[in-house]
């Protein structure tokens, strides 16, 4: 059963899958190669690589977010009608595709995880300076699951939860402009709803901070 | 008698503009139900709320002796499903949908599946988006067969397809039928379709349940009648006089409900006679039935 799902989750997804499994491998190969240079001092070295940083986030976000939208995109054409009506309970049907989505974003993740051991393993890293090779993939992996896990839960959802999500975003910015009207300050439920977000316990907290393949 | 579908005061109302009322269905296990109604007439909701895509907001369903849609999965096990419209992935090709879909169905029979496949003629490497309305039709009544259900929901399988699929695709049931024993329950506003090849009959009118019988019930008990010389005011009748309409002169031609042969004693009675008994098919029947049904509401 599970292998069914793979397989036709991999065959809706295959080719953006394939785009974003090679630019996995690429970032870590061409933020060193780019950035690298074997003269410069180590803090201007960290201050180069670090430009390119986001760019692991960014592609984290991309890989969840297109994976989780295509495997649900066939059953929400459908109405959901065919998943609905085979023999097995909902929860199972939405841990299949949920398992089999998360073999797939492992691809790209394998890959970027390949890409920095060449590009570390290409490089002589200067003095002080270290590789992280499997810390840029392990984070890049939960950074990976963790944008999946949301989109996915957004995609599986009915137009009601949909609806709700929207609700409370309208809501929450309604409140905005009405504190903003009455000139209540310090009270900023947007700032402080996206401060969460990305705070230590936030979900969104992998996203933020700084992304280094090579490191002091 | 053993049920393969029982319902009990099914309601569900969708929206403001329609409403499934008071539905109980008893579909005998075995039996070839056929499920009448106009377009709109609550069939296919009725056929989701049996497959437990929908949740009634009143009323109890039981398909294959499980609560639905409670156990709907259990009973889904043994239930061979085509909707109205297609609800098949249409990127995959038709091989992969049916790997797809056997590989969900424990009982899937795969001698059975690539019988109908030659059978029908369908090219395994199409992608279902390329499908004919046609071979899409034989597609899903594929996979509903070769899955070996008890019980085939049938929601207007062969609407839109055109003479010579349809009887393919009626005759690869009916064969499925007669080798399984499998209850049947399908849903039509094509009725003469239905009247060959179903035993039972549910009618459908504006989300209400008309009338459930068997079909010999129906069809024997719906009668055109020539009569001539009868009077205006009809008093009591032993039949339910469903129209009537002047021909020429002193004929009429009545369509009762409810006749039988020693009836046409009345006549005699009321100083008319009884020229001609005309079956009526199961279309016509099916007309005068619904006309009678709507008959108390629209003066109302």
């Amino acid at each position: 059963m599970f292998s069914v799902v793979l397989y036709t989750q991999w065959k809706w997804a295959r080719i953006p899958l394939l785009l974003l499994t090679l630019a996995g491998f690429a970032l870590p190969v061409l933020s060193v190669r780019s950035q690298y240079d074997p003269g410069l001092p180590a803090l201007a070295l960290l201050e180069r690589m670090q430009r390119l940083g986001p760019l692991y986030p960014v592609l984290a976000l991309c890989v969840g977010l297109l994976v989780a939208m295509i495997i649900w995109m066939p059953d929400r054409a459908g109405r959901h009608v065919y998943a609905l009506s085979l023999p097995l309970p909902r929860w199972k049907f939405v841990l299949l595709r949920y398992g089999a989505g998360v073999v797939l974003v492992l691809s790209p993740v394998l890959l970027l995880g390949i890409g920095a051991l060449v590009a570390t393993a290409v490089t002589q890293v200067p003095p002080g300076i270290h590789a992280y090779p499997g810390g840029i993939t392990l984070r890049f992996l939960l950074a990976t699951l963790v944008a999946f896990s949301i989109a996915f839960a957004a995609a599986a959802g009915t137009s009601r939860l949909t609806k709700v999500v929207i609700g409370v975003l309208a809501l929450v910015i309604a409140l905005e402009i009405l504190l903003s009207l009455m000139g209540i300050t310090g009270a900023d439920p947007i700032l402080k709803l996206l401060e969460w977000l990305a705070s230590p316990t936030g979900p969104l907290d992998i996203f933020a901070g700084r992304w280094m393949l090579l490191d002091a | 008698m053993s049920f393969a579908i029982e319902t009990h005061g099914l309601h569900y109302r969708p929206g403001r503009n329609f409403e499934l009322h008071d539905v109980s269905l008893h579909v005998p296990a075995g039996a070839v139900y056929g499920f009448l109604g106009p377009n709109g007439s609550g069939k296919t909701t009725t056929i989701r709320l049996l497959m437990g895509l929908l949740k009634p907001h009143a009323g109890s369903i039981t398909v294959l002796g499980h609560a639905v849609p409670a156990e709907a999965p259990r009973a889904l096990l043994a239930t061979g499903y085509v909707p109205e419209r297609p609800h098949l992935y249409p990127t995959l090709t038709v091989a992969e949908s049916i790997r797809y879909h056997a590989a969900f169905y424990p009982r899937w029979d795969r001698r059975s599946g690539d019988d109908l496949l030659r059978r029908f003629g369908l090219d395994e490497s199409r992608p279902l988006g390329r499908l004919s309305k046609g071979e899409m039709g034989k597609l899903m009544i594929l996979l509903a067969l070769a899955q070996a259900p008890d019980l085939l929901l049938l929601d207007e399988p062969t609407d839109g397809l055109d003479p010579v699929v349809r009887r393919e695709v009626l005759t690869a049931l009916l064969d499925y039928v007669s080798e399984r024993e499998a209850t049947v329950f399908i849903s039509s506003h094509l009725v003469h379709e239905l009247e060959r090849i179903c035993d039972w009959v549910g009618v459908m009118d504006r989300g209400r349940q008309v009338v459930e019988l068997p079909m010999q019930s129906f069809k024997n008990g719906i009668k055109r009648l020539r009569v001539h010389g009868a009077p205006a005011q009809l008093g009591d009748t032993p039949f339910v006089v469903l129209a009537r309409e002047y021909t020429d002169g002193a004929s009429e031609t009545w369509v009762v409900r409810g006749w039988q042969a020693p009836m046409d004693q009345y006549f005699g009675g009321v100083g008319a006679s009884l020229r001609e008994v005309v079956d009526l098919d199961l279309e016509e029947g099916f007309v005068e039935l619904l006309r009678t049904a709507r008959a108390p509401r629209q003066e109302a």
